[in-house]
This record gives structure tokens, sequence and C-alpha cells, in this order.
């Protein structure tokens, strides 16, 4: 079976960086070290998680590149761990003094925090979902979106993310560092011809980014561990204009792909 | 344009009132409720709706997987073995999906990992974030024992997350992803959310009592369901339609008029092609929280109006979290095979702001179509059309 969709928007977050470009440039930015969130308003922005303003950021950018409505637009969110620093933070509570826990941390404690925090903010009635799946989550929630393109002819934004996992539950050297990437994708008749287009998701050997100017190699192999790289990956082969199989793992999924090329390539 | 009906050809349950369909089918026919006191131990009162007896260990090949959860997926998986046989016949394994979701995943062994931690400064050898705690570890031990090696994800939106692979399958089925899926989910009790949802003030000490105008709460509950989505085959009920919604309202309170569930049912009989009229029962989210229950009734009625009957599960089984929609899915099929609607426990007297026909006897009769509701903090909705075979 053959299928097609358009990319008309990208977005990211990475610490320390301005946004998507900023990546790509290579251009440190200390004014970036934490997720800003502007979509948010300031009352729900207090309460979020660092891991939610991130995606809230990222989501914005391929929100605003991709110009669909905000209103309506379905979502997808994915991520390997969640809000577990949230959770962590409930059972210290839990265990720490026996008192109640703070039913807002625990509200927001779900997978979906940002996912219901952004339908809030932008007035969204539309389908949003929230999904995990590991090192596979990349491939997995962009499978996801496309699903929703190719059977319901929706525009769709995907975001994944997932922040640094909590030290106490991992073993030293296995962790890494937060970082969220957004994908808007639409049917391919809808979008214009200059835009990239996704077809073929499938188990094949795929070319990732490999360095990065700006970022040291330690922090790089930091941040390739982040289960969610693989979007960012694919946001940055395609703001860079770069076509062919992309891998969506660096090698700890299954080995998903997806072929990236241009209109009746 | 309406969705293609999809035949829904194995179904597998286990909760607190069966470790199988039949026993939650006479347990349902019966009117007898699984809920009692937590197996957990609470510094409060807690009435919960635990799984009952011992489950099966994993096989040695997949022990360090080893959780509740996934002793759950691999019993479900049991039950529905001669169904999973079949459909490894029709179909090619890559293109079997694993569809699944949960609110809790792990995290019952974390909590007990993390205690341990905390008084003995190190977490337990056996313990591994990727094989206890994430959604990949229930994955990996589902596709390994079904012999599934499709997609595999799961969705996770709290108390919708099992009924969202529903949507998931129709649309990748229907766009040629894929040619079957075993869709559902699977919940376990924790003492975080039964802590959590005491700190909402929306639990209840005894028995809950949706609809009831004296209701004062919920009870948690857990288990999972499994449902086998296919291109084709041989119908035992089918998935009709799926509609999805959100209510852009709060992170944790419904919609006070239910505006998002009102958009998740018209969505889902549009999708299903299908008219309010047609519908011969609701299996209602009816958590028996003072909020949820008057939103919910007041879409229903909005839609349906006041005859068709509306029934919640969780006094039964108490609220299953991640488990809910895709078991309550599984009540649905229930009705339909079986030509009876189960009573809703203990509505008695029913809220006056609630007009709907709240079913509090059983109702035997032709049951030709079903809609499931679920609803989640996030103001995440959802509503299923399960019909019967045509």
């Amino acid at each position: 079976m053959t299928w097609e969709v358009a990319v008309v928007g990208c977005g990211a977050f990475v610490p320390g960086f301005a946004g998507l470009s900023g990546w790509v440039r290579g251009e440190p930015s200390p004014d970036h070290l934490t997720a800003r969130a502007e979509i948010v308003p300031k009352r729900q922005r207090r309460r979020a998680s660092s891991l939610s303003k991130a995606v809230a950021d990222a989501y914005a950018d391929a929100l605003g590149e991709s110009k669909f409505d905000a209103a309506s637009v379905a979502s997808v969110f994915g991520s390997a761990i969640g809000e577990a620093t949230t959770m962590v933070g409930l059972l210290d509570q839990m265990w720490g003094d026996a008192a109640m826990l703070s039913p807002m941390r625990f509200a927001t404690s779900v997978h979906n925090a940002a996912s219901g925090m952004l339908s809030i903010a932008t007035d969204n009635r539309g389908i949003t979902t929230a999904m995990g799946a590991d090192y596979d989550t990349p491939a997995m929630a962009l499978l996801e979106g496309i699903g929703l393109v190719l059977a319901r002819g929706e525009s769709v934004i995907v975001c994944c993310g997932d922040e640094a996992p909590p030290e106490d539950l991992v073993a030293d050297g296995v962790g890494w560092s937060l970082m969220t990437a957004a994908i808007a994708l639409c049917p391919s008749s809808d979008a214009p011809a200059s835009c990239p287009r996704l077809s073929e998701l499938m188990i094949a050997p795929g070319e990732h980014l490999s360095s990065q100017p700006g970022i040291s190699e330690n922090q790089l192999e930091e941040m390739g561990r982040n289960p969610s790289i693989g979007l960012l990956d694919l946001v940055v082969a395609i703001r860079e204009g770069t076509r062919g199989v992309r891998a969506l793992d660096r090698g700890a999924g299954r080995g998903y792909s997806v072929r990236l090329h241009g209109v009746a390539e | 344009m309406p969705m293609t009906p999809y035949p829904i050809t194995g179904f597998a349950m286990c909760n607190s009132i069966g470790a199988n369909r039949d026993e939650v089918r006479q347990s349902l026919f019966e009117g007898r409720s699984g809920l009692g006191p937590s197996p957990i131990d609470l510094p409060f009162e807690a009435m919960v709706g635990a799984v009952r007896g011992e489950l099966s260990p994993l096989p040695s090949s997949l022990t360090m997987w080893s959780t509740r959860a996934t002793r759950i997926a691999a019993h479900l998986l049991g039950e529905i073995a001669p169904e999973m046989e079949r459909l490894r016949e029709r179909w090619r394994p890559d293109r079997i999906a694993v569809l699944l979701g949960t609110s809790t995943g792990g995290a019952d062994t974390t909590e007990n990992a993390y205690k341990h931690y905390l008084s003995e400064g190190s977490l337990p050898e056996d313990y591994d974030l990727f094989r206890q705690h994430t959604f990949g570890a229930i994955l990996h031990v589902v596709r390994e024992l079904a012999g599934a090696k499709g997609p595999a994800w799961m969705a996770s939106t709290a108390c919708t997350s099992s009924a969202k692979p529903l949507a998931t399958a129709g649309r990748l089925i229907s766009s040629g992803m894929i040619d079957a899926a075993i869709v559902g989910g699977i919940d376990t009790l924790c003492a975080m959310t039964l802590h959590g949802f005491r700190s909402l003030d929306a639990s209840s000490k005894t028995a809950c009592r949706p609809f009831a105008a004296d209701r004062d709460g919920l009870n948690i509950g857990e288990g999972g369901a499994f449902l086998l989505i296919e291109r084709s085959g041989d119908p035992i009920a089918l998935l009709e339609g799926v509609g999805e919604s959100s209510d852009a309202y709060h992170i944790s309170a419904p919609h006070p008029e239910g505006l998002g569930a009102r958009l998740a049912m018209e969505r889902a009989l549009e999708d299903a092609g299908c008219a309010a009229a047609s519908v011969d029962h609701i299996n209602a989210h009816g958590t028996g929280t003072r909020l949820n229950d008057v939103s919910e009734c007041a879409a229903i009625e909005a839609i349906f109006g006041r005859e068709v009957p509306v029934v919640s599960t969780k006094g039964y089984t108490g609220h299953m979290l991640g488990a809910a929609g895709a078991t309550e899915a599984a009540m649905a099929i229930l009705s339909i095979v079986e030509g009876w609607i189960p009573a809703s426990l203990r509505a008695d007297p029913v809220d006056e702001k609630i007009f709907v026909n709240v079913s509090q006897e059983r109702v035997d009769g032709e049951v030709r179509r079903v809609v499931s509701n679920s609803f989640a903090f996030g103001g995440n909705n959802i509503s299923v059309v399960i019909g019967a075979p045509r």
C-alpha cells in the first residue's frame, strides 16, 4: 500500500537553543535555557511541568509554521516516560509525611498532561492523544498522526519529548537530557508542492543526525539517548532540506525509518 | 463519511468480578459487585475492585518483564488463545498491531521499588525502568506472546486510554497500514492513584453509587480487557464508529454541561452513520462523582432523550481508569451477544438532576447497538459504537 502525507511545519525545544532554527544553526542561546510556553496562559503555565512547557514550545512553533487552526487541529503527544519526575515528587509526598497529595500535582501527573493543557490553552475541542512506546515512540506517534491524516483527512501536529529520567530510578550513565520536537502533517493534496512529503514507514536502516555544531560530543551522546530523539532528527533533516530514508530511533528501538522526499520524487 | 464497520472477532476480560469473560458475564447477570476493602496498605479507608486470586507467572523467557500488569496481559491473551491462533493464520505477523492503553503502566512496581530505595538507599536488584515501568514492557510481553510483529504502542490518556486504541485500530485498518489489531488496556491498583483521587475528594469510602442522589465518589478498580479487531472475519460484534473530543475546559473537572461528552457521542454516531434512536443501550462513564454523572447525563439526554437504558458498570468493577474503556466496550459486546443489559447498581434514589433512564434492574431483550463512553483528565473524551453483526 502506498501513501503520502505532507509536512507543513516543524518545531523543537532543546535547552540552550532558540527553537529548531537555533538548534539547526548550532547557535547556543543563554536566553533559552528553559521553555517559555507562551502559548499557555500564565496561570496554567505556572502549574505545568518542565516537560509540558517544552512540549508547548515545540507544538507552538509547528502550529505557527503550519498555520493550522489552533482550535481544531488534531494532536498526538508521544513520550516514553511522560511525567515521571512529577510521579516521583508524588511518591516523595506520599511516603514523606503521609499527608494528602497535592491534587493539582496528581492531576498533572498523567501522561496526557501536556495534551490536556494545550487543548485548554487553545480552546481546541478536537482529537488529541497521548501515547508511548519506549524508543519507538517517535515512529509510533508519527504513525498515529499519519493514520489521522489518511483515514480522516485531519491536519495533525505530532509532538514527542522526554525529560531527563529521575536520577533515582536509573543507573548512572543511561540518562539523557530534555528535548522535544514537533511536526505538522496534512493530506498531501492540501499542501503546496514545495512542502516535503513522508511515505513508507518501515523497519529499515536510515540516516540520523551524527554531529551538531554548538554542542559537545558528550552532550550530543547524552541527548541521543533520549527516547524521543528520532523526531528531532527528522525535523532537523526537514529543516536542512535533506531527503532520503530517515531513522526514527538511534538503535535502541525496533529500527523504524520513514522516507522523506519532495513531490513526485 | 461513516467509517467501515470492522469485525470484533474475540475478547477477553479480567477484573474484580471475574477472571474471564464467562465469570464477568455471570456477575453482571446476577448483579454481583466485586468491590471490597483495599489489599494495599493505606492510611485511610478505601473500597476497591481488585483482581482476585494469583496471576500465573510469565514464561521464563519473559521473567525480567514480570509485573502485575504484564501478568494480567498474559492472562488475557491466554483467554483468547484460540481466536489469536485463527488471527495469525489469516494475517501476516507484521500486519498485526498491538494497540493498548494504560494510565498506570508499571507504576505499582515503581512505587515499591522507590519505597525500597527510600528505605535501603538503592533500588531492588531486579528493578529496571524500561522492563517494569515504561509502556514498552507491556507491549514487549504482548508482542512476544501473541506473535504480533506490527506497530505497537500504548495510549495513555488517563481514563480514556484503552478506548483510544479502538479509534486507532479503525483508522489504521482503513488506511491500509495494518490488517488486524489486539486492542485493549490494563491498569493495576497503585497507592498513588488511591491517594491521588482521595486528594481530589473524588473517592468514596463505601461502594460507589453512580447516578444516585447521595453518591460521594468513585472506587478504583484494576484489571484489563483485550479485543481483536480485523479487516474482515467472523464477527462477534462490530466496531461501528468512534467519536473523540476535548472539553477545552479544565484539567481534572468535566465541562459542567457535558459539552465535550456530547461532542464525542455526536461524532461517534456520525462515524457509525447511525441515528441516536437506533441505540439500545448506553454504557456510561458513570464514575459516581458528583460532577461527572450530572454532566454526562445532561449530554446523553440532549442526544438520546430519556428512554434509552443507561448503565454504569463501575458499581461492579470500580473505575478501572486506563482499562475502563476497553472493559466497558467488552461489556457492551456481552450485552449484544447475551441479549440483556446489566443493572446499574446502587443508583436508588437517582439524583433529581439526572433525567435519563438509569436502568436499575437487568433488562432482558435484543440489544443491537450500544454506545460506550469514557472521559478523562485533560478533558479527553471518547465514545464507541458497538453493533450486532449484520
